[in-house]
């Protein structure tokens, strides 16, 4: 469908974008009942082996391996959901974070996987963008719909106040097991996605790091309504290269403007300070996401911010 | 009178008990709710009023004692199960959702009775077209504008919860919990921080709430809306009960008097 639309840069940049959305919306969904999970790249984890098996030493299409590693992704979620249904706040945070740990250390040690070596060979879907553009617009327009239904908002209730939603008769425990598995599964999509566009993923590509990239997605785009993950997914995928552009425009000033000092130093500086590669990257996020917390700590996207933005004729017709 | 004395049970306690620690919040309290009726339950701070109505809604786990609604044990029931079938409260220390408006607070309460599953509310969100609104959503907001009206929030139904003045928050609570269409509701201190004049639009709310059929449990501290309003009273202290009767006979009850007022007090 995009074959002679974009070099193949460009196409693994969107990929990249697109799977980030889809790791943004697997934070997003258990974050509406309240539920921060830093253990969403452990089910991304999941998700890819699982896919990466399905495709590799099974021979599944992708069609098959894909919805199968998001249906054990959230069945996984709905097992450590139950004993997160007990827990609260800073312990939830540690049992999802004890939880990725844990499925790192598994995959580190299971050899049918690859094991230390990592998982080599796995099938490359050319069609990975296709995949990433419907998927995401599937999730739009599944939590769109989320957000205008009861179901939704009986999930914000929960977030705000947890016992006066269960005393109005919404099912606490059954809602935010649904939201975790629903957010595991998404996960799952996620790492499935990323297996088959990587070819190779081990152990510590579903790192920490990760979860905690895919909670900056939700915080800066915000958290509070489905446009969120969206923005702030795409806002921080495509900083890097952003920056990185910044850099190649850096050497179109002409020699004689930074032959001095101390432009040259400054020039120095810049130049190397903008390569934005790999762990640059999270200095750059931690940086914004500080900056977040003190001028915009709802994110980027508040409820107040959507009528603003949308179109009158869009809204639903008030009865 | 006739009629009312021949009225079935609605909340039947039967030697109910909750500790905390070794402080007997609740201690083997007997008592019987007629359907139909506005039953006061007053006390001295500390009495176990709200303790009380934690463990009838399922809040807090009773220690020992029988819970029977309508006749049926409620004891090993959850409390959104217990609100399905029947139980509705509202809070003391107001506990409103404090972003949502004030009609989808409403439309929270109507939540358990369109959706008792979560499957049922998730085909309804997964399955509808975007940007349409939902029958169901119409339905729940068309009876929540309703129940607005009633008690004459329906001006400020796009307001923040927590931006309503506080006598309206205590409305909107009761308007909530009516929403889940109960059978018994229990008021806790609903005139609390309310103005004269709200205490009297109070008055007739509650009464016209009663007269819709819903039976209701009152915790109150103000004892002209009590004395005025229920139909039979229940005093406890230290989580017992020290007397019952109709508004008259407690107002004269010599162990009710030494409870609020100490001992050896003339009247």
């Amino acid at each position: 469908m995009f074959d002679g639309l974009m070099d193949n840069y460009t196409q693994s940049i969107l990929i990249f974008m697109g799977i980030n959305i889809v790791a943004a919306y697997s934070f997003f969904a258990p974050f509406k009942t309240g539920q921060v999970s830093i253990g969403q790249a452990g089910f991304m984890a999941v998700g890819a082996y699982a896919s990466a098996v399905f495709t590799q030493k099974f021979g599944l299409p992708f069609i098959v391996s894909v919805p199968l590693a998001a249906l054990i992704a959230g069945v996984v979620g709905v097992v450590i959901g139950f004993p997160a249904l007990r827990i609260k706040g800073i312990y939830l945070l540690l049992l999802t974070l004890g939880f990725s740990e844990i499925i790192q250390v598994v995959v580190l040690s299971w050899d049918y996987v690859g094991g230390a070596q990592g998982y080599r060979n796995i099938p490359f879907n050319p069609r990975t963008l296709e995949w990433v553009v419907v998927i995401v617009v599937l999730l739009i327009f599944f939590f769109g719909r989320l957000e205008r239904s009861s179901l939704g908002r009986a999930m914000d209730s929960i977030h705000q106040d947890e016992t006066a939603a269960e005393v109005m008769g919404i099912d606490v425990v059954r809602i935010k097991l649904f939201a975790f598995g629903i957010g595991a599964g998404i996960a799952g999509v996620a790492g499935a996605l990323y297996a088959h566009q990587a070819t190779y993923i081990d152990s510590t590509t579903f790192n920490v790091m990760m979860s905690v990239e895919i909670l900056t997605f939700v915080v800066v785009g915000g958290g509070i309504t489905y446009w969120g993950p969206v923005v702030g997914a795409v806002a921080l995928s495509l900083l890097p290269h952003f920056l990185r552009t910044l850099r190649e425009w850096l050497q179109l000033m002409p020699v004689a403007w930074t032959d001095f000092y101390p432009m040259n130093k400054m020039y120095d500086f810049l130049y190397a300070f903008l390569d934005f590669e790999n762990a640059k990257r999270l200095i750059a996020y931690g940086l914004i996401l500080i900056v977040m917390m003190i001028v915009r700590p709802d994110g980027l996207i508040t409820r107040d911010s959507l009528p603003r933005l949308s179109f009158k004729r869009w809204r639903p017709r008030h009865a | 009178m006739l009629e009312r004395a021949a009225a079935a049970t609605c909340l039947a306690i039967e030697g109910l008990t909750k500790r905390f620690g070794g402080f007997y919040a609740v201690n083997d309290l007997q008592l019987e709710v007629a359907t139909g009726d506005i039953h006061a339950l007053i006390g001295p701070n500390g009495a176990g009023k709200t303790t009380f109505f934690n463990l009838v809604t399922g809040v807090l786990p009773a220690d020992s004692g029988e819970i029977q609604f309508e006749g049926v044990p409620m004891l090993d029931t959850r409390a959104s199960r217990r609100t399905l079938k029947g139980i509705a409260r509202t809070f003391q220390n107001i506990r409103l959702f404090p972003h949502l408006t004030v009609l989808e607070t409403v439309m929270i309460g109507e939540h358990c009775r369109l959706f008792p599953s979560v499957w049922q509310s998730f085909r309804a969100a997964a399955l509808q077209p975007p940007f349409v609104e939902a029958r169901q959503e119409r339905v729940m907001r068309t009876s929540a504008l309703t129940l607005l009206e009633f008690f004459g929030l329906v001006d400020k139904r796009d307001a923040k919860a927590s931006d309503l003045p506080y006598g309206d928050q205590r409305r909107l609570e009761m308007a909530r919990a009516l929403a889940t269409q109960p059978r018994l509701l229990l008021l806790d201190e609903p005139a609390a921080g309310m103005n004269p004049h709200e205490t009297e639009v109070l008055d007739e709310l509650i009464t016209r709430i009663r007269d819709r059929g819903v039976t209701i449990i009152l915790v109150e501290h103000d004892m002209r809306l009590v004395m005025e309003i229920s139909d039979r009273v229940t005093v406890l202290n230290f989580g017992t009960k020290i007397a019952e009767g109709n508004p008259k006979e407690i107002q004269r009850n010599p162990a009710v008097i030494e409870a609020y007022l100490g001992e050896d007090v003339q009247l």
